[in-house]
């Protein structure tokens, strides 16, 4: 199954919830969690918000545990780096291995950043998984959230789909003609794919320039607001 | 009325893509530019909007010469819309009415006055209904019909398509051509690029030929697929339907130099022929 969480943001049962009210309640949650900094509360919100997602959001579970997946690998790597290389104090465990060990400094670390964004991760996953991210962007203009910010995150958003897409064609482009077929060519694949790729972005930009040129671009987007649907 | 007057124009001063090419096209008229891959249609294009600055030559729309400071390029950015090649080069905003406003919004208008425009234009192409869809979440063929919007939007008196037909499908090639059709009796003026010649002759009024940066002829598509040598030069082929009768002429039947260049022609000739025999 493909992730594709653009998708799921568009076409979820909290799709046309009030932005504002989805943007404030992540925050407010998110600074929550991370003040009042208990393990209890870790696992209570990662319960809550989970059952948000899934049962009022309606997502499906796979789409949701694909998305938890990638930074929790992330996660994982992290606090294990956390648990033996950090902290100072009494030690616990003796790995044995080049002196390594583990001391209750360190496992504390470990554990409450652990749990810490194992809470943090659905509430900012409730935010990305039902708001579409031009609804979002909105919200942070109405915020005054500098133009700059909000121009250059518009842009990347569109053009990051243009641009995934051109990088997957040309890796499959490669690989049927086995470009991927031991550890020496694809080294040399990936290289050949990501100059082929910074020359081709470059390109892009310069015609996308072009096509907003073309209508007139002055050097800032213009926001264009919505006649609001007569009921 | 769009003329081009001998523009000559280089890539990196050691590649001459335009070699001194002049060109005049009437109101209300749609014409098509033929020309192989590399001939210069793209780069011709980027000039009749003030993208590019010729090294020598001057553009004209209705008769005044386009300028380089920033208020005459919007007016004429203005008069004169290019819909891209590719959609995903235009369509940068992320949702569909907001791509389409665009232009509106830099023309200044009131927010009342673009609504309407978005809604219309949208109306329009057949879009309607999609307005806050994302547009990597499009067809291709819905993707060209948005991109034809945001200029339709700004009410351009000139549209120029840059190869508009790259990438359809067959369905989406008729359903480009009836809407270009419908809007140039409108009163738009349309100037196509292309190197698909089975269409040209449905819509175009008039063809010119460009080859190497160079204009070869002009005229109408009768004229212009009625020599081969020109065709072959500017790597073209006839109509297929018009290759049917050529070929049929040289198995004895005669045609009196008059090939026809549409289905419906080639329908009354091929009728025509069965009633003589």
């Amino acid at each position: 199954m493909k992730f594709d969480m653009d998708y799921i943001a568009h076409h979820n049962a909290l799709t046309e919830t009030n932005p504002y009210f989805k943007l404030f309640l992540t925050i407010l949650l998110l600074i929550v969690t991370l003040a009042l900094d208990n393990l209890y509360f870790d696992v209570f919100m990662f319960i809550v918000m989970s059952i948000i997602i899934l049962a009022v959001a309606k997502i499906n579970y796979k789409s949701y545990l694909k998305f938890l997946s990638l930074p929790m690998a992330f996660l994982v790597i992290t606090c294990i780096f956390l648990l033996l290389f950090f902290g100072k104090g009494e030690v616990i465990y003796e790995t044995g291995i080049l002196g390594i060990v583990v001391t209750t400094d360190s496992l504390h670390y470990a554990v409450y950043t652990f749990m810490r964004v194992l809470g943090c991760l659905p509430c900012l996953g409730f935010l990305a998984l039902t708001t579409p991210i031009a609804k979002i962007l909105n919200c942070l203009r109405n915020l005054k959230v500098p133009r700059i910010m909000i121009e250059i995150a518009l842009l990347m958003y569109n053009t990051i789909f243009i641009f995934l897409n051109e990088i997957d064609t040309m890796q499959k482009a490669q690989d049927t003609r086995l470009g991927y077929h031991s550890y020496w060519t694809s080294f040399k694949s990936l290289g050949a794919l990501v100059s082929t790729i910074f020359l081709r972005s470059l390109d892009k930009s310069e015609t996308l320039q072009f096509a907003l040129d073309s209508r007139g671009y002055n050097g800032e987007l213009p926001v264009y607001e919505p006649r609001k649907k007569e009921n | 009325m769009l003329e081009v007057k001998n523009i000559k124009y280089s890539y990196n001063a050691d590649y001459q893509a335009l070699k001194g090419v002049s060109l005049k096209i009437e109101k209300g008229e749609m014409v098509a530019l033929l020309g192989k891959n590399g001939a210069g249609k793209s780069t011709l294009f980027l000039h009749l909007n003030g993208i590019y600055r010729p090294d020598e030559g001057q553009v004209f729309i209705d008769g005044e010469e386009l300028k380089y400071d920033k208020k005459s390029l919007l007016k004429f950015r203005q008069k004169v819309g290019i819909v891209f090649q590719n959609p995903d080069d235009q369509i940068f905003a992320p949702t569909v009415e907001e791509d389409v406003a665009f232009g509106p919004l830099n023309l200044g208008l009131p927010m009342e006055e673009v609504q309407d425009r978005v809604e219309e234009a949208l109306a329009r192409v057949g879009m309607s209904g999609f307005e806050k869809t994302a547009p990597h979440h499009l067809s291709g063929g819905q993707k060209k019909r948005v991109a034809i919007a945001g200029i339709l939007a700004m009410k351009p008196e000139i549209m120029v398509l840059d190869e508009p037909t790259a990438g359809l499908d067959p369905q989406g090639v008729v359903d480009l051509s009836i809407l270009l059709n419908e809007l140039n009796e409108e009163g738009i003026t349309i100037v196509i690029s292309t190197h698909e010649v089975d269409l040209v002759p449905n819509y175009a009024e008039k063809v010119f030929v460009l080859v190497d940066g160079l204009l070869i002829a002009e005229g109408t598509p009768k004229e212009i697929f009625a020599k081969p040598e020109i065709l072959e030069q500017a790597n073209l082929k006839v109509p297929i339907v018009t290759d049917l009768f050529q070929q049929l002429e040289r198995e004895g039947f005669d045609m009196n130099g008059d090939y026809p260049l549409t289905i419906d022609e080639a329908k009354e000739k091929f009728l025509d022929l069965l009633n003589k025999n």
